[in-house]
């Protein structure tokens, strides 16, 4: 059970990098300009390599949250994501196979999505995210742009999230090219934030990455 | 007055009456024919299993309620390009594809929102289900460095991306004291290697998806079957691709396979027996008013049924058919009144008359030989035993009273043509003995090896694509359609639930290592549940409990969890839970199972547990709780009902032996005459079973009627023979019997043509039986007796 609900909340995570932004049909026309100058520079990402850092405001905490790590993206469906501050551990899914670590309890497994129905719908919103399937994205969420310099986005799902996701806010780098900022906001006000620094778009990535 | 000149005074008496005596007959035919129309046939194979409350009957009852029983698998298998998407794909598509008037229900997999609903159940249900062991282990397991661990993993499952997703469950059971209420899971899974992709039932190494159906059409129903199948072929060929196999394992296909088989095994065996019956009429017979004998049987079938419809209701569908075949051989009667008549050298009254002993005790030993049947333990049997009564019985009125009628006598006695070759085997008297010593010795020895298989799926046809696909069926998937079913009973609910939990305990004791399918751990009786939500309310009151929450306070502090952080599990211990019941199962997705698993009927409930079919299993659970419980597997009911035809069978041949050795001993009045009547029976049997063990055939449920059918005209025979040898009778008794034999050999020994395994036995029993008893009566008995030229 707690492999459907982990592999749940990854989808949450991951679906909202990498934004995309496609034929904004019901979107002002300034929004829909946005939008699509967002699409076309997404459109040409093969991979991604960058830092985050995480916070997270939840009320089971007397404070924030913090820890830090890695994330890797390459097309088509190859995607690493590795937490190094406080604890180290952190997945790999290429295809339908994953592999999943964790440092403390020296555990390490792999899995296939198939077999973890939710793990298959983060992997299908990952790579409809990663490789500009914004037709895809379009069905999934309602995409209001909240700014415009920087870009911010708000995303409001249109499927079920099992009753904990309300809406996510996604802030692009000045050019528009990268995610800079993701607050995933929860229904009960907790929410996340997650910041990337140090982003690489299209330089080659090892392949033992993956 | 004898009765031969009883049975002459009456053709005597009819002769100048012929028109009434058939104007009576056929309106007594008519009659019956009437009245057949209105006797209503049951078709299942029900008549051919024991009952009078026997055991064997309830366990088939039993086994009809066995959670797959009537379920239609269906198994598709990739050749593993694509992965288990395609297949999963494929599986959908061909669920979609399927005629829902015929596969309903259609389930590819557990209900879509299960996995939610059934974690929520369990976390509501924990302290209703579990026991002292489980709370000794979450004792044992939560210790300070336990508590402290858990909460390191709550701790960084929060940082991680799922974090989000596992809050709310995390506030709940910060202990994951859930852990220990999963166990209880896994005695719920009926398929065990059944593993869940995209919520689809896949195989264990992923090649193999499943769908379960249902069917309204019934399994015995062949042309609903046909129709079936079809429409399955249909929707694999618009749903399924190339690279994937679809197949279909139900009893639908046993149904359609035996159905064909009978057609096609009907043709061939009429055309056979109809070629050989003609040649035998062309050779012996020659004349258009020897037809009237064959019309015997045909006129006593309705006759049969009647007499049948009398006694039971309804009539078993089967024993009309087999017994209308049984009936060939009265025939037989109207042979020997046939040849008599034609053979001529005395007045017709007069030969009649002469004829009428032997035919009468010949038409008696028979009788006694499917009367024994009246006491067999099978509906199907007894009813064969009237209805082989009465048509004997009335063939054998017609035969003495009707037919010679229809038969002119030809006068001066005419020689028989088949005496000659008959006259020069029999001078070889020593020869003759000692082959039939040496054969009897041999078939004797082999007879030893002889077993009897009550299995009912032995008796019908297989064919190899259905056995494999079942052998495929249960190496991806594990022999989930076969296990012992173990039915806790009670008067209601509770006693039931009851009983199951003894049941549960013992196997989990005694066989632990055996997989068990028990609602036991999920569904404790009521008594167990508040016994077990006050044990855990004490749990947490006490000093154990109260140290677990202490650390628990004082470590989650320490990694900085709030205050209200696990306030939800807090409030838990301290609100009184809910007992678990069906009805909170069957919304926690469990409904499928929980109606697999319980059965309540009014008040009267029933719980389920399967179990390997093992016997050890068996002696276990039937020797700690009888009464109790009640066990039925597929195998031991093949044993049970192997073991009641053993028994069957040898307390038929014994007191048809009985029967028919007094009725000779009445006849005869002498010891010798007696066992020279036996020769041509006995020497039958002998070499029927010597030849079966020999070939490694088995007895069954419908070559013990044959053996009896061997009997009867084994008897006859050697009546006929005696009277022919010892008391001058002059009939043509020689050509007769061989005839009768031949004719016997051409209906019966026909069927040995057939592929269905049921047929086949009988034709070759009886092709065995006949075809030594024909021998032995023609030579070995006048040699015997006389040893000299008769």
């Amino acid at each position: 059970m707690k492999g459907l609900l982990k592999t749940l909340g990854i989808f949450v995570f991951f679906a909202q990098l990498w934004l995309p932004v496609g034929a904004w049909a019901g979107v002002s026309g300034q929004d829909a300009k946005v939008l699509e100058r967002l699409e076309e520079l997404s459109a040409g990402i093969e991979t991604i390599a960058s830092d985050f850092t995480q916070e997270k405001y939840l009320a089971v905490f007397q404070e924030a949250m913090l820890s830090s790590g890695r994330f890797y993206f390459k097309s088509p469906g190859s995607l690493r994501w590795e937490l190094t501050q406080p604890v180290v551990t952190g997945f790999v899914l290429k295809g339908n196979e994953g592999h999943r670590w964790h440092q403390r309890t020296g555990r390490s497994e792999s899995f296939d999505i198939d077999r973890e129905p939710v793990m298959k719908i983060v992997a299908e919103q990952l790579l409809a995210c990663a490789g500009a399937d914004f037709d895809w994205l379009r069905q999934k969420y309602k995409i209001v742009v909240e700014a415009q310099a920087p870009v911010r986005l708000r995303l409001d799902p249109l499927f079920e999230t099992a009753g904990f996701l309300n809406y996510l806010n996604i802030q692009f780098s000045s050019g528009g090219r990268y995610v800079q900022m993701v607050e995933v906001h929860e229904a009960d006000g907790d929410y996340t934030r997650l910041r990337f620094e140090n982003v690489v778009i299209n330089q080659p990535l090892a392949e033992e990455l993956f | 007055m004898s009765l031969s000149e009883y049975t002459a005074t009456a053709y005597r008496y009819f002769s100048s009456r012929r028109r009434l005596l058939y104007w009576v007959t056929s309106v007594l035919i008519l009659l019956s024919v009437i009245a057949f129309t209105g006797i209503r046939l049951e078709e299942n194979i029900e008549a051919m299993l024991p009952d009078r409350g026997s055991r064997v009957a309830g366990d088939f009852a039993l086994l009809q309620r066995a959670p797959f029983a009537r379920k239609l698998v269906i198994s598709l298998e990739t050749d593993g390009e694509g992965g288990n998407a395609v297949l999963v794909a494929a599986v959908d598509r061909l669920a979609a594809a399927l005629d829902p008037a015929l596969f309903a229900n259609v389930v590819t997999g557990p209900e879509s929102q299960m996995q939610g609903r059934l974690f929520n159940w369990l976390q509501d249900a924990l302290p209703s289900i579990l026991d002292a062991t489980d709370l000794e282990a979450i004792a044992v397991g939560l210790d300070e460095e336990g508590v402290r661990q858990r909460l390191q993993e709550n701790y960084e499952q929060l940082l991680a991306p799922e974090g989000m997703a596992l809050k709310g469950l995390i506030r709940r059971d910060p202990l994951s004291i859930y852990l220990q209420g999963l166990k209880k899971l896994s005695h719920i899974n009926m398929i065990p290697q059944m593993r869940l992709v995209d919520n689809h039932f896949v195989s264990a190494e992923g090649k193999s998806a499943l769908l379960l159906a249902e069917t309204p059409i019934a399994m015995t129903d062949s042309a609903g079957a046909e129709t079936l199948l079809a429409s399955f072929a249909e929707a694999v060929d618009k749903a399924i691709p190339g690279n994937i196999s679809a197949t279909l394992v139900a009893g639908h296909r046993y149904t359609l396979a035996n159905a064909q088989a009978i057609q096609n095994d009907l043709w061939r065996i009429l055309t056979g027996s109809m070629l050989a019956l003609l040649v035998l009429f062309f050779c012996f017979l020659r004349s258009p008013r020897a037809g009237f004998v064959f019309l015997l049987p045909m006129a006593v079938v309705c006759i049969s049924a009647v007499a049948v419809s009398w006694f039971f209701s309804p009539v078993s569908a089967v024993t009309l058919g087999f017994g209308a075949v049984l009936l060939g051989i009265t025939v037989d009667f109207g042979l020997h009144v046939y040849f008599a008549l034609r053979r001529g050298g005395a007045a017709p009254e007069a030969i009649v008359g002469e004829l009428a002993r032997p035919l009468l005790f010949g038409g008696l030993t028979t009788m006694a030989g499917f009367a024994v049947l009246l006491f067999s333990d099978l509906p199907g049997q007894r009813q064969l035993a009237v209805f082989s009564i009465a048509g004997i019985g009335t063939a054998l009125l017609l035969s003495m009273l009707v037919l010679p009628h229809l038969i002119p006598a030809v006068g001066p006695e005419q020689a028989a043509s088949s005496r000659r070759w008959l006259l020069r085997i029999r001078r070889q008297r020593r020869l003759v003995l000692g082959i039939w010593l040496l054969l009897l010795a041999a078939c004797g020895w082999q007879s030893m090896g002889l077993e009897f298989n009550g299995d009912l799926r032995r008796m019908s046809l297989t064919p190899p694509e259905l056995v494999a696909a079942e052998q495929n069926l249960r190496q991806n998937w594990g022999d989930f359609r076969s296990q012992a079913m173990i039915w806790a009973k009670g008067d209601d609910l509770e006693e039931a639930l009851v009983a199951n939990e003894q049941l549960f305990a013992l196997l989990q004791k005694e066989q632990p290592d055996q997989p068990i399918i028990s609602i036991a751990s999920l569904l404790p009786s009521a008594k167990v549940q508040q016994a077990n939500r006050l044990r855990w309310l004490n749990f947490w009151q006490g000093a154990q409990g109260q140290r677990i929450l202490a650390d628990l306070r004082r470590e989650s502090a320490a990694f900085g969890f709030s205050e209200v952080a696990f306030s939800p599990f807090f409030k838990t211990l301290n609100v009184p839970s809910q007992p678990v019941t069906l009805q909170g199962l069957r919304q926690a997705g469990l409904g499928n199972l929980v109606d697999s698993l319980v059965l309540a009927e009014g008040t009267a409930a029933e719980v389920l547990t399967l179990v390997p079919d093992q016997p050890e299993l068996a002696n276990l659970v039937e020797g700690q709780l009888q009464g109790a419980v009640q066990l039925v597997s597929q195998g031991r009911f093949r044993r049970e009902i192997s073991a009641a035809i053993s028994h069957d069978f040898f307390r038929f041949i014994l007191w048809a032996s009985i029967v028919v050795v007094l009725l000779l001993l009445l006849l005869f009045r002498r010891v010798g005459k007696v066992l020279a009547a036996l020769v041509p029976v006995g020497t039958g049997l002998i070499v029927m079973f010597g030849c079966m063990g020999t070939l490694g055939l088995e007895f069954n449920l419908f070559n013990i009627i044959a053996c009896i059918l061997v009997i009867g005209l084994g008897v006859d025979y050697g009546i006929f023979m005696v009277c022919k040898s010892t008391e001058g009778y002059s009939g043509a008794t020689d050509k007769a019997v061989l005839v009768s034999g031949l004719t016997t050999l051409a209906g019966f020994g026909a069927l040995v043509l057939a592929r269905h395994p049921a047929l086949h036995s009988i034709g070759v029993t009886v092709l065995l039986g006949i075809g030594a008893a024909i021998p032995a009566a023609l030579l070995v008995v006048p040699v015997l007796y006389r040893g000299e030229d008769i």
